[in-house]
């Protein structure tokens, strides 16, 4: 039966909840017929698929440039099939770039970068749809379409903008904000299970800063850029929504094993665990970036594998230029010079601690890491920023340090100015209250800060 | 070709796609239900939905050149046959619970993977032809670098 609507209303089946398979032909006339990942909506006459690898479907493609595809509405499961002409393939710009973003993101997770890679974009023009009668025998009671968009809900997401936008101008310090905005998400759009990753440009890699849903396991986590999905979506600045998540990575591992089985393992990377959901179906991340320097990545995750739709990303993009830009103004702010605020009498030396407990820190100079009775607690700059400000309150006694020396120590290799000083601080803060609350940083005043102890501390550097 | 690939492309638990060609060179596909051989993939009989499978008998009538895709959704392992249709005729009744114990092998399958078995079960699997094939060469299809290798 011929479909009489538009492509962009069969947008869902390219999302790639379904796999899709395509029909073509070589000169002779012998049919070919396999599984393609995704189909994808470039405007109402074309669609694009994915060249992987250099297959029997490509060099049909050369041979007649006919093909059929199925694809099939992920909800209502109706099948349509999409008779096409090859038209070219591109190996650059946007639509390549586009295309290769998702593929970049899952074969750095499975380990196949450099393996399982975009060689092009093959375009094709669509010359007619129709939709596969007597698919389903009977659609089943409880499946029924997706809700379209009513002004209502525009109206519930205008305010939840609304709102996310007062929550970051309000917030008097980047962690405030940072909660505040991972809230609102979860409030106004269900989202709850978040993350906000923030850029470390001497180590060029992403520090987890802030999580909602992931109990206390996401603070502290590490990302290099360029890593999986999140890194991914750092080096290139762009949003990437991954819907389906399982399908990609089973696809991606099915790759790597017949890569090894062909090539051996030596060639390929380990491959890294996917930060927050070990069960994740979909992800959307998002680039923080002002211009074209990069703040950080926001992490969205859920179990669904539809939770995220196109419409998710760009509203959530004009958030995440809400939230880079705030968090950009807190980093500022920070850099300022220090003011102690008015009403706080910050400590000037440290209370004898309760003698009841001991802990022992450790600093492991080779690794830039402190462990506090065996058990890892952090590392790089906020170690460094950590074992001076213990060892100097042990020394001196002195409970309360300013944001200006610790920029002026050269041990702790801090840039003279946009050092990213604040948000060091509270990843150390917020790994002291997971890990060793006996040991607290607290704000005192804007550029100081105070150390306080409530045991008695062994410290010893290996 | 090994033992292993041949008996895993019969067992239950498959996903069965068929590509056909009309006189024009434009190449279809249609879901299949079930696949069946006697003499490890010489020949074998492929079983297409008649609700569906309308304009691919028509193909075969013309050009009588098909390819069969078997798939093990969960692991992706797949291999291609291709062949020549030999005749397509109406299944017979004594086929009807070899077909559906095919399609309900598929929903477990599914199932692991987030589709519900009252969803696959209401694919249409029944009246169905019966393609029957000889088969000329047979493909490795698992997605990686291997795919398209000739198995037989």
């Amino acid at each position: 039966m011929t479909f009489t609507g538009k492509l962009s209303d069969l947008k869902r089946c390219f999302q790639g909840v379904v796999p899709s398979i395509i029909a073509t032909s070589d000169g002779a006339g012998v049919p070919n017929v396999t599984f393609i990942s995704h189909v994808y909506f470039v405007d109402e006459q074309h669609v694009a698929l994915s060249c992987q690898f250099f297959n029997k479907t490509r060099k049909n493609l050369d041979e007649n440039p006919l093909a059929c595809v199925e694809v099939w509405e992920p909800i209502t499961l109706q099948a349509y099939r999409l008779h096409l002409r090859f038209l070219r393939s591109e190996k650059s710009g946007p639509l390549f770039d586009a295309m290769a973003l998702r593929i970049d993101a899952i074969a750095s997770h499975t380990g196949m970068s450099g393996v399982f890679r975009l060689i092009a974009a093959d375009v094709f023009e669509v010359r007619a749809v129709s939709a596969v009668e007597g698919f389903l025998l009977e659609l089943p009671p409880d499946i029924v379409a997706g809700d379209p968009i009513s002004i209502e809900g525009l109206r519930t997401e205008v305010r939840g903008l609304q709102w996310v936008s007062d929550r970051i101008n309000r917030a008097p310090d980047l962690e405030t904000l940072l909660g505040a905005v991972l809230e609102a998400l979860d409030d106004y759009f269900h989202f709850s299970h978040t993350s906000v990753l923030l850029y470390e440009e001497g180590t060029q890699r992403l520090v987890t800063l802030a999580s909602r849903g992931y109990g206390e396991s996401g603070i502290g986590a590490e990302v290099a850029v360029g890593q999986g999905v999140i890194g991914t979506v750092a080096r290139e600045r762009r949003v990437l929504r991954l819907t389906h998540l399982e399908a990609d990575l089973h696809y991606a591992r099915a790759i790597r094993r017949e890569a090894e089985a062909q090539h051996g393992s030596v060639a390929l990377q380990m491959e890294v665990p996917l930060p927050g959901l070990p069960d994740a179906q979909s992800v959307l991340a998002i680039p923080l970036a002002i211009g074209d320097r990069l703040i950080g990545v926001l992490s969205a995750e859920d179990r669904d594998p539809m939770r995220f739709g196109e419409w998710h990303e760009a509203y959530l993009e004009i958030v995440g230029n809400q939230i880079a830009l705030g968090i950009d103004r807190m980093l500022n702010r920070a850099e300022e010079p220090e003011e102690p605020v008015q009403g706080i009498a910050p400590p000037q030396t440290v209370r004898p601690p309760a003698r009841t407990r001991r802990r022992v820190v450790t600093f492991y100079k080779s690794d830039d890491a402190i462990f506090v009775d065996d058990e890892y607690l952090i590392r790089n700059v906020p170690a460094r920023i950590l074992w001076k400000v213990l060892r100097e309150s042990q020394r001196s006694g002195r409970s309360e340090f300013s944001n200006r020396e610790l920029r002026l120590d050269p041990w702790l290799g801090l840039p003279p100015v946009k050092a990213n000083l604040e948000s060091r601080l509270i990843l150390l803060r917020q790994r002291l209250q997971e890990k060793c609350p006996d040991i607290a940083i607290a704000p005192a005043g804007r550029g100081r800060f105070s150390v306080r102890t409530c045991a008695e501390l062994e410290l010893t550097e290996r | 070709m090994s033992a292993d690939r041949t008996q895993a492309a019969l067992e239950a638990g498959t996903s069965i796609f068929v590509a056909t060609l009309d006189a024009n060179m434009s190449p279809l596909c249609c879901r299949a239900i079930a696949l069946r051989s006697e003499d490890r993939l010489a020949t074998a009989v492929v079983y297409v939905p008649i609700a569906t499978s309308r304009d691919t008998l028509c193909n075969l009538a013309t050009t009588r050149r098909i390819a069969v895709v078997v798939t093990k959704p969960i692991e992706h392992m797949s291999i291609q046959l291709k062949g020549t249709s030999r005749t397509a005729r109406l299944a017979r009744d004594d086929e009807e619970a070899f077909v559906r114990s095919r399609l309900d092998g598929l929903a477990e399958v599914l199932d692991r993977i987030g589709v519900p078995r009252r969803v696959t079960r209401s694919f249409a699997h029944w009246p169905a032809f019966a393609i029957e094939i000889d088969v000329d060469d047979v493909f490795e299809q698992t997605p990686g670098p291997r795919a398209g290798t000739r198995l037989r």
